[in-house]
């Protein structure tokens, strides 16, 4: 009988990661299809050949200075950067909405993003800032908010009910301070905060890719050894409180490592928004219980990121649509989608 | 005992009448001090003859009559129609974090206008008005819709994110349109802010019926709001339709809300913290919250209209910025508290 | 000027480069760097403000980036685009694979001194220096002066000033400037107040902050300045609020036309007429820093003289 009960639980556990296995696997297959099309669409041609030649320019040191500049400084930093940031959204999605247990509260609903803009039109409007500064601004924004965030909610421990709540409230106390800093201003600077806001991977620089990536390697460890401490919290703070784990430390830590990957994801691309609101839902619909999902909704944050951008690019023959306009239209439609297949199944998750 | 109760009921209804009484007074003291208040020092006792004797030729009537009695009176219209949405929008949902600015109404209002003045290049504010109205109400049912997913309904959290989502979701759709046209993007910047400024008394006639239709049927709906505060199962038993009594206040809240927005702008937390101070004051039952927030609210809104006015020479900090100060940290402050009072 | 930096660029490369061509091509930019071109550049990717400096003068750019879609575009009003690719239509947006499929030579911008920055926005132009350098001439205190520095570029990448139409087009200028002059001369006494009409207040422009303001002044029209200009963050507007309309009186109103709706709102508001030039419908039109060529010049100065001949001068003492 145990025997048997052994061999079922260990076939359940078989077959479940394996579920998982096809799913990453799934997911690797389509950013590997979006990333080609990331370097062979564009509106100055460049046959095949020539991207995978101008690839490997470096090491070869066959050069050809028009197309290396295009394949090696235009569409590879912003393909890194998409799939980088994209991962960083998605990420600290997922881990706010298991933290809050809530598929609605990520960092881009919940003030986040909203302290990042806020600092950011700051700097532009009534500093006069621009380009990198402007990133460190928004970083620090985020920080902070999240910061006042936390201790607002702070009352004898803190429960996901007053984050959400909070963080609703600081978002809509922070947007009339945008709205007002609109109101300031000269028109241009207006637009080039409005740029900002949307979001966008235009502009993508090698150096951005560079420092998100670090941050990436420092703090993907840190998560790892958190995430074990996970177990425990999600049977709500009650439980896990009497099983022992050091939940308050477990949530500040993760909480930590999510405001810093939006945090940073925002400095690089701007608050580009959803990315880090549809990846964690998606990601655990696929995943359909066979784990908690956070290395596939890195994934899928970086093809939503991805996908997105090539849309953005290639989907008006005329003008390139910034990447936050598509992101936005996507969490729409996610939005309605969920409404959809929820109300049939009767569950939010 | 039976005269007693009776006699204690008689002389609850009648202080409560007269605090009717003295935010009446209330509100004609803010109104007054609305019309002297100001860019410019005009004395009171001009300001008063340029309301009773008004002279065409004087620099300060003209500014009396034309600037600053139109914005005291969009001021109280739109600060009567967010109180009286807020509190109707909390006795349908009961739901103590129900406000057209949290539930996305604003937004889905403030996304009909952008696109309206983008698109269609409209910028009489008559369409505003219609507009915003479709908005407000395709956001609302959006929003109900998605926090009444999953077992619990629409939860106080569940409705507030599914506002704040829609908010962001709108707001990405604005912004992408604004980033595109720097022609709206100037039209819509002041207006998005929400502010009393600039507001001619022409808009003050053209929602002010939508107004009225509006606060007529949300007062008519106090008892509706009584009924469901008892839970659906014990207003059902009472023979009250459930369905019809939330469709009907809801309507109300829409109307009330679309036509402040289109007069004034999306104004965040004025429905939210008002209903809330008339409750602690009158205690339950909607026949005296509704008319208590209705007479606050303007309180509130002119109030912080008039500390916008002064607070940074030369210039001015609209209203929507100063009650988003005042009314955030009261609705962090109403988070805290240990129970929400249930509705 | 030009010619000491030609020959100094000349010396330069002759000295660096042992097979220095005859042809190559030098300038020294508003920001006072040089730069050096083997050959005159053909292919030129301009901003909507150096296109409209340079179309007018037979320079045309292979692309143009704006900062708002064209058709907005004040600057760009009236000008054969046609041919022309447009590579960026919102402010801080440019397409660089779009710009650098054109192969462009050179990036022509404006150098914005009191901000230290080219015009069109960081992120752009540090995209489009990466295909191409860039360049071009001084936002200064003078439209006429701007034309001027357009005109030097224009002919070093070798244009024909004495081309007829471009000729004509100059001369048409200087009838609309000499016309302008007598016209203030004929009324004395007359001033000016340029605004800018918002929802929220009236602005007040001191004509320092304004090159088409300062030429103005320049040929003898009386602008009043506002006294309480907060000049920080590059302000050159009075915020007055609209119970203070009248605050400033003149006998002729200038209103900045880079949007249509600005006059609608200034005719809006209930004490825009307490300004007595608006209240005798003194107004006319303020072409607010976007004249870059001549005829557009010409046509804006010939409105405003037709202003001023109507105008009563003798509203304010």
């Amino acid at each position: 009988m145990t025997i048997v009960q052994a061999t079922t639980i260990a076939a359940v556990r078989r077959s479940r990661q394996s579920h998982a296995t096809r799913v990453t696997f799934g997911l690797l297959a389509a950013l590997l299809a979006a990333a080609i099309a990331a370097m062979l669409l564009g509106d100055f041609a460049v046959p095949p050949e020539t991207v995978l030649q101008s690839l490997f320019s470096p090491l070869t040191g066959i050069a050809n200075k028009g197309v290396d500049f295009i394949v090696l400084q235009v569409r590879l930093p912003r393909l890194v950067l998409a799939l980088l940031s994209g991962a960083a959204f998605g990420l600290s999605g997922i881990i706010f909405q298991t933290l809050l247990r809530n598929p609605l509260a990520s960092p881009d609903i919940i003030g986040i993003a909203h302290g990042a803009s806020a600092a950011a039109v700051f700097c532009i409007i009534v500093l006069g800032w621009g380009g990198l500064s402007v990133s460190l601004g928004a970083f620090a924004g985020a920080v902070l908010t999240a910061i006042a965030i936390y201790l607002l909610a702070w009352r004898n421990g803190v429960t996901a009910y007053r984050v959400v709540l909070i963080g609703i409230g600081a978002a809509a106390m922070l947007s009339a301070v945008i709205s007002y800093l609109f109101t300031r201003a000269r028109l241009n600077e207006v637009q080039q905060a409005m740029a900002w806001l949307v979001g966008s991977l235009n502009a993508a620089q090698p150096a951005d890719s560079i420092v998100l990536a670090i941050t990436m390697v420092v703090i993907l460890p840190a998560l790892f050894v958190l995430v074990r401490g996970l177990d425990g919290l999600e049977l709500g703070d009650d439980t896990a409180h009497a099983l022992g784990t050091h939940v308050e430390h477990t949530r500040l830590g993760l909480m930590l490592v999510a405001v810093a990957l939006a945090a940073f994801a925002t400095a690089a691309v701007g608050p580009v928004g959803f990315v880090a609101f549809v990846s964690g839902p998606i990601a655990r619909r696929l995943m359909g219980g066979a784990g908690r999902g956070f290395p596939q909704a890195a994934l899928v944050g970086a093809l939503v990121m991805l996908v997105s951008d090539l849309v953005a690019q290639h989907a008006l023959p005329s003008t390139q649509l910034p990447t936050g306009v598509v992101t936005g239209a996507f969490g729409a439609t996610f939005l309605l989608w969920l409404l959809v297949v929820s109300g049939r199944s009767g569950r939010v998750n | 005992m039976e005269a007693s109760v009776v006699e204690a009921r008689a002389s609850r209804a009648a202080a409560l009448g007269l605090g009717l009484l003295l935010l009446a007074a209330a509100l004609i003291a803010v109104i007054l001090l609305s019309m002297a208040t100001g860019a410019r020092a005009i004395p009171v006792d001009m300001v008063w003859s340029a309301l009773t004797a008004f002279d065409p030729n004087s620099t300060e009537h003209r500014i009396v009559w034309d600037l600053r009695l139109p914005r005291t009176l969009v001021g109280v219209l739109v600060g009567l129609a967010l109180g009286l949405s807020g509190a109707v929008l909390q006795g349908a949902t009961r739901n103590p974090l129900a406000d057209p600015s949290i539930l996305g109404i604003n937004s889905g209002a403030a996304l009909f206008v952008v696109l309206g003045v983008s698109v269609f290049g409209i910028t009489q504010l008559g369409f505003y008005v219609w507009l915003a109205f479709i908005g407000a109400g395709v956001a609302m049912l959006v929003v109900y819709s998605v926090a009444s997913l999953g077992r619990e309904g629409a939860t106080p959290i569940k409705l507030a994110l599914a506002g704040a989502a829609m908010t962001a979701i709108m707001l990405a759709v604005i912004n992408a349109i604004l980033l595109t046209s720097p022609r709206t993007l100037d039209e819509v910047r002041f207006w998005q802010v929400g502010s009393l400024a600039g507001r001619s008394m022409d808009i003050a006639l053209q929602v002010s019926p939508f107004i009225a239709i509006g606060a007529a049927l949300a007062l008519m709906s106090a008892r509706l709001l009584d009924g469901l505060s008892m839970g659906d199962d014990v207003a059902r038993a009472l023979g009250q339709r459930i369905g019809l009594s939330r469709a009907l206040a809801g309507l109300a809240a829409v109307i009330l809300a679309g036509a402040a927005v289109a007069a004034a702008g999306p104004i965040a937390f004025v429905g939210l913290t008002i209903p809330h101070v008339a409750r602690a004051i009158t205690g339950p039952g909607y026949r005296w919250i509704l008319p208590y927030s209705m007479l606050m609210a303007p309180i509130l809104l002119l109030g912080a209209d008039i500390i916008g006015r002064v607070i940074a020479p030369p210039g001015e900090v609209q209203v929507g910025i100063v009650t988003a100060f005042i009314g955030a940290p009261f609705f962090i402050a109403l988070v805290r508290r240990r129970k929400l009072a249930a509705l | 000027m030009v010619l000491r930096t030609l020959a100094i660029a000349a010396a330069f490369s002759g000295a660096v480069v042992a097979a220095a061509q005859a042809e190559s091509w030098t300038y020294t930019d508003g920001s006072g760097q040089t730069v050096t071109l083997d050959a005159v550049p053909q292919r030129i990717i301009a901003s909507q403000d150096a296109a409209a400096g340079l179309i007018p003068l037979g320079i045309r750019p292979v692309g143009i980036y704006a900062d708002s879609p064209v058709a907005e575009a004040k600057a760009l009003e009236g000008l054969d685009l046609a041919g022309i690719e447009i590579i960026g239509q919102a402010w801080g947006e440019v397409d660089i694979e779009k710009a650098a499929a054109l192969e462009p030579d050179l990036i022509i911008a404006e150098w914005w001194n009191r901000n230290a920055v080219w015009s069109g926005g960081e992120n752009v132009v540090a995209t489009l220096s990466q295909i191409a350098p860039i360049t071009g001439v001084s936002a200064g205190d003078s439209i006429v002066g701007m034309i001027e520095d357009y005109e030097v570029l224009a002919q070093s990448l070798g244009a024909d000033l004495a081309a007829p139409a471009i000729a004509q087009n100059k001369t048409a200028f200087e009838t609309a400037v000499a016309d302008f002059k007598a016209a203030v001369a004929s009324k004395p006494g007359l001033t000016a107040l340029a605004v800018y009409a918002g929802d929220d207040a009236l602005y007040v422009a001191d004509p320092a902050g304004a090159a088409e303001l300062l030429d103005m002044q320049s040929w003898g029209l009386d602008i009043v300045k506002p006294q309480g200009v907060d000049a920080t963050g590059n302000n050159y507007f009075e915020t007055v609020s609209w119970e203070n309309a009248d605050r400033y009186q003149a006998d002729l109103i200038l209103v900045d036309n880079r949007a249509e709706s600005t006059m609608a709102t200034a005719l809006a508001q209930p004490t825009w007429t307490l300004m007595k030039a608006a209240e005798a419908g003194q107004v006319a039109e303020w072409p607010a820093f976007w004249l870059r060529n001549y005829k557009a010049y010409a046509g804006a100065l010939t409105d405003l003289t037709a202003a001023i001949n109507a105008a009563d001068p003798d509203l304010t003492p």
